[in-house]
């Protein structure tokens, strides 16, 4: 009896964490004559605020907005097109339901123009179709799904930092060429997973590599323990050289830390990683991770007007940025701009100033909008993580292999989009 | 020694006793009677402190008990017998017996348990739930007067067991009594009531509605078997 | 041959955690009959208490294994004065809230101060590495964990079945009021074992730490697991739970070694095991109906 209850008691008790959702405000914005809708542009950010991802992007996403904010202000002065441009921001949860009804309350009831960031691939999806249905514009920063800009684009949206193609074509062709040819892929097995997974088995096999094992971890992966794969990478035959982790968040810590428990390093597997944030090799620490190859939307200190960003960012929240906080500064500074040109903030005209469109800031590097299927395409980076003694700032973690040209970096337009 | 005034109990909204009174006087032998769901197993718990929806006076050796917690009770010379026999299943037989703290003068060694019991001394580490019917009421008996209790409250020890255990049993308490201790005794079984007590009670819907002496019962004893439901 | 040992082993060092986590619910069931949701979040606190020592007092982790439990047994207590303890006498349920409602509250205050990113910790120098089985190697880490795990439910098995303590523990797991009625003051130990119930949660998270990513939300999704353990080997039952605790972690590592065709089975093979069990046995592997009084 008591045991039933218990159990009961427990799917209750998790059913009742999923509910509760925080909620935003705001009244009706009145249409007016005026260029700009109401004579404001709201910036919306919608992301993880509390979660697995609000380290990498969250809250700080916000911050980077405002500080796009601030240089536009300053960058135009009287002759900006409004002067009374704000941001808000919501907390998804990495939901999908969460998201699609935040960003409907975002673009309904706070007078949301643009709505930015969105991680988590299923969430970012479903706000996709709500700025289809509200014909409001939805830039993409931090979600991997290529389905963005595949069989879910639409005109309205725009995929701003990185792919899961980006991921596996940087990571899995450079490795494959400069460290091993025998790959096993292990991934967690929802979504993302599954999708990195594809990526990276075709882009080692287009560079002339295989994949000797893969295997599907269970997510969200309640054990913590990884050593069954771990072990199992060890006896493969023919052995591989890199074991290709699709963990992400808290998950790739533990894989990190268990590879290096098992002493696979030594054992002549190496370790390239699918998808990685500054923020987590911080919290690995360098050492934990020393060698790791991963492939990079941006990097804070690859040059000095990268390094002005960081400081700028880092005065105002005490952490370097990852490339999801440049992306969304880069994202709204770009959609600033195109209101300026265009002189309104009517979408359809916004959607016909940025397509095609070639861009250079701190964010893009040979940056371009793709009219085809609203793919943001730029320079990307093979970074491969520093050992422990070769740091001497703290966040300074990587040096830059490579540079992955913007035009090799992303896949070309899928025929599956027809925006 | 035992003093209970105006008692009056409840599961919930159901009202089990209503203002019942009697008392035991030291060293005597008293035993309690009624029908089944008659309320005796309540009233011991009541005594006790083990039930919450209660109101009256519960007096033990002149002091009143009030909202004192069972353990308090306990240890101010309270020995409690249940009606199912209270054998712990995680514990062994010696655990059974040493689990509670002396609480008289007169304390049972363990030895004279074990002498008088040798049944139980054979099982002395098996788990208590594994002996016989018999032998649990044994060591339930025998944990009380191992406390050194001064005020027994046996609830129906005799229920279920043959005659030879029931025999034990009324020596037993017989000893105990030589040796000054007082009991309340629910009891069913009035031949076995009769044979080991002094006075005796008839709890009816909740009420004390009768005090018998030993004469009463037996002359009675028809009339009270056929009230009982035997 | 070499593989399945392998991953009996890795099993097993999943397990030990599993078993400290549900040996601590069990004890704390027993004697509050309160299922602490919190379980999971001292695990959590466990872990970060080592790390916190490390990072900012240079505590090495020796230290921090006997220092942080303690700590934590404390604070259990202090909770469990201030607030359990007020609503034991009611239905569970309220009990089973505020425990959900102090895991997030514990989750978020680690939050606000460390942020949700894992934080790190290494294990001490003496145990990296790996020793040497003959037929395979093995992290020497986790060859510590496993001893000490061992030892640690061993010993709490002795105190339980060999000192006067433990057996008051058994008897008022067993029959509270029938206890207090035998003259043993049970509320006086209510404290202390809820206490060494969150000592071994938070022994569990020091161990933890050195191999387990260490942030907020560690203990979220373990304590789910921790539960059903809890479950399959009878709620309550001392012996249950650790043999659950074992168990369930070598099922999970073979499932993951040998079903790793079927992902969707290693995810939930827990909670298959649980159902099965629930049809087979109702109250666990080693549970027993609940008895009266
Ligand atoms: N836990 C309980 N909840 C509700 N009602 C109860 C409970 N325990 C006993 N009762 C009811 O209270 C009344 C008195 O019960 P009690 O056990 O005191 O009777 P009793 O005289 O000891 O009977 P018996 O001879 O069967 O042992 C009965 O009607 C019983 O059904
Ligand atoms: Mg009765």
């Amino acid at each position: 009896m008591v045991m039933r209850r218990t159990v009961g008691l427990v799917a209750a008790a998790t059913a009742t964490a999923f509910v509760v959702a925080g909620c935003g405000g705001g009244g009706p914005q009145s249409e007016g004559d005026e260029k700009v809708t109401g004579g404001a542009i709201v910036l919306g950010v919608l992301n993880d605020q509390s979660g697995a991802y609000s380290e990498l992007s969250g809250r700080n996403s916000v911050t980077a907005v405002e500080l796009a904010i601030a240089d536009f202000r300053a960058k135009y002065g009287d002759r900006a097109v409004t002067t009374d441009i704000s941001v808000r921001s919501a907390d998804h949860q990495n939901k999908p339901d969460l998201a699609n009804s935040k960003a409907q309350e975002m673009y309904d009831r706070q007078g949301v123009d643009l709505i930015l960031d969105v991680p988590t691939s299923s969430a970012a999806l479903r706000v996709a179709d709500v700025a289809k249905e509200k014909r409001r514009l939805y830039f993409n920063i931090s979600a991997a799904t290529t389905d963005l800009t595949g069989k879910s684009c639409n005109k309205y949206t725009f995929h701003y930092a990185y792919d899961t193609y980006m991921l596996a074509n940087g990571t899995g062709r450079t490795t494959t060429e400069q460290v091993g040819r025998n790959w096993y892929i292990l991934y967690p097995n929802y979504a993302f997973g599954q999708d990195m997974e594809k990526s990276f088995s075709a882009a080692i096999a287009d560079a002339g590599g295989r994949v000797v094992g893969k295997d599907g971890a269970p997510f969200p992966n309640t054990s913590g323990d990884y050593s069954s794969y771990l072990l199992k990478a060890a006896t493969l035959d023919p052995k591989p050289d890199v074991l290709g982790t699709m963990q992400a968040g808290a998950e790739l810590v533990n894989v990190v830390k268990q590879y290096n428990e098992f002493e696979l390093r030594d054992k002549g597997v190496s370790l390239a990683v699918g998808l990685m944030f500054i923020t987590d090799i911080h919290s690995l620490t360098p050492a934990a991770l020393a060698g790791t190859t991963y492939t990079d939307a941006w990097y804070w200190n690859f040059d000095q007007q990268n390094r002005e960003f960081a400081d700028r960012f880092q005065q105002e929240t005490g952490a370097r940025p990852s490339f999801a906080h440049a992306a969304n500064y880069s994202a709204a500074t770009q959609y600033l701009e195109a209101v300026q040109a265009a002189g309104t903030d009517d979408a359809d005209t916004i959607v016909a100033e940025l397509e095609g469109k070639e861009v250079n800031d701190v964010f893009l590097r040979n940056g371009k909008i793709r009219a085809a299927d609203h793919r943001v395409i730029h320079d990307a980076y093979l970074a491969q993580v520093k050992p422990q003694s070769e740091v001497t700032e703290e966040w300074d973690y990587v040096r830059i292999l490579d540079t992955i040209p913007a035009e090799e970096a992303f896949r070309a337009p899928s025929p599956d989009c027809t925006l | 020694m035992l003093r209970i005034e105006n008692l009056s109990a409840w599961y919930g909204e159901a009202q089990v006793l209503r203002d019942a009174g009697l008392h035991v006087d030291p060293g005597e032998v008293v035993t309690l009677v009624g029908r089944n769901g008659a309320g005796k197993s309540t009233l011991l718990r009541c005594v006790m402190g083990l039930h919450t929806g209660w109101r009256g006076t519960v007096e033990l050796g002149g002091t009143a008990l009030g909202n004192l917690s069972a353990d308090r009770r306990a240890r101010l010379g309270l020995g409690w017998v249940p009606d199912d026999r209270g054998s712990y299943a995680t514990l062994t037989v010696t655990e059974n017996l040493t689990l509670p703290p002396t609480v008289g003068p007169d304390p049972w060694s363990l030895e004279r348990v074990y002498e008088a019991f040798p049944a139980l001394y054979q099982r002395r580490n098996s788990a208590a739930t594994t002996l016989s019917g018999g032998e649990q009421q044994m060591l339930a008996l025998a944990r009380v007067l191992r406390m050194g209790a001064r005020m027994l409250l046996c609830d129906e020890p005799t229920e279920g067991l043959a005659p030879l255990l029931v025999q034990q049993v009324g020596d037993l308490l017989r000893e105990a009594k030589r040796h000054g201790v007082t009991v309340l005794l629910v009891e069913q079984n009035l031949r076995f009531a009769t044979s080991v007590a002094d006075r005796h009670y008839l709890l009816a819907e909740g009420r004390v509605t009768a005090a018998m002496e030993n004469s009463e019962v037996r002359s009675r004893e028809r009339e009270l078997l056929s009230y009982l439901g035997i | 041959m070499t593989a399945l040992l392998q991953s009996t082993f890795n099993g097993l060092v999943s397990g030990a955690f599993y078993a400290l986590l549900a040996l601590g619910l069990a004890v704390i069931f027993g004697m509050l009959r309160v299922v602490n949701f919190a379980h999971g979040a001292f695990y959590m606190l466990g872990a970060f208490g080592a790390y916190v020592l490390l990072a900012e007092a240079g505590v090495p982790f020796w230290v921090a294994l006997v220092v942080v439990p303690l700590a934590l047994a404390l604070l259990g207590m202090a909770l469990e004065r201030a607030f359990i303890h007020r609503l034991t006498r009611l239905d569970p349920l309220y009990n089973f809230l505020l425990t959900f409602g102090l895991t997030l509250i514990l989750q978020d205050l680690v939050k606000l101060r460390y942020g949700v990113q894992s934080s790190p910790y290494e294990a001490p120098a003496g145990l990296r590495g790996s020793v040497d089985f003959g037929l395979f190697d093995f992290p020497t880490y986790r060859v510590f964990i496993l001893g000490f795990a061992v030892a640690v439910c061993v010993g709490v098995w002795w105190a339980l079945a060999r000192t006067r303590v433990g057996m008051i523990v058994r008897a008022a797991t067993e029959r509270p009021e029938l206890t207090r009625a035998l003259g043993i003051n049970v509320g006086r130990w209510i404290t202390p074992v809820f206490g060494f119930g969150i000592a071994l949660a938070g022994l569990a998270g020091v161990l933890a730490a050195p191999m387990r990513a260490v942030n907020p939300l560690m203990g979220a999704d373990l304590i789910i697991v921790v539960f059903a353990v809890v479950v399959i080997g009878g709620l309550g039952s001392i012996f249950g739970s650790v043999a659950a605790g074992f168990g369930i972690g070598m099922v999970q590592a073979w499932a993951e070694a040998y079903l790793s065709a079927f992902p969707i089975v290693a995810q939930t093979i827990v909670f298959i095991v649980m159902a099965a069990v629930l049809l087979w046995r109702p109250a666990g592997l080693f549970g027993r109906a609940e008895a009266p009084a």
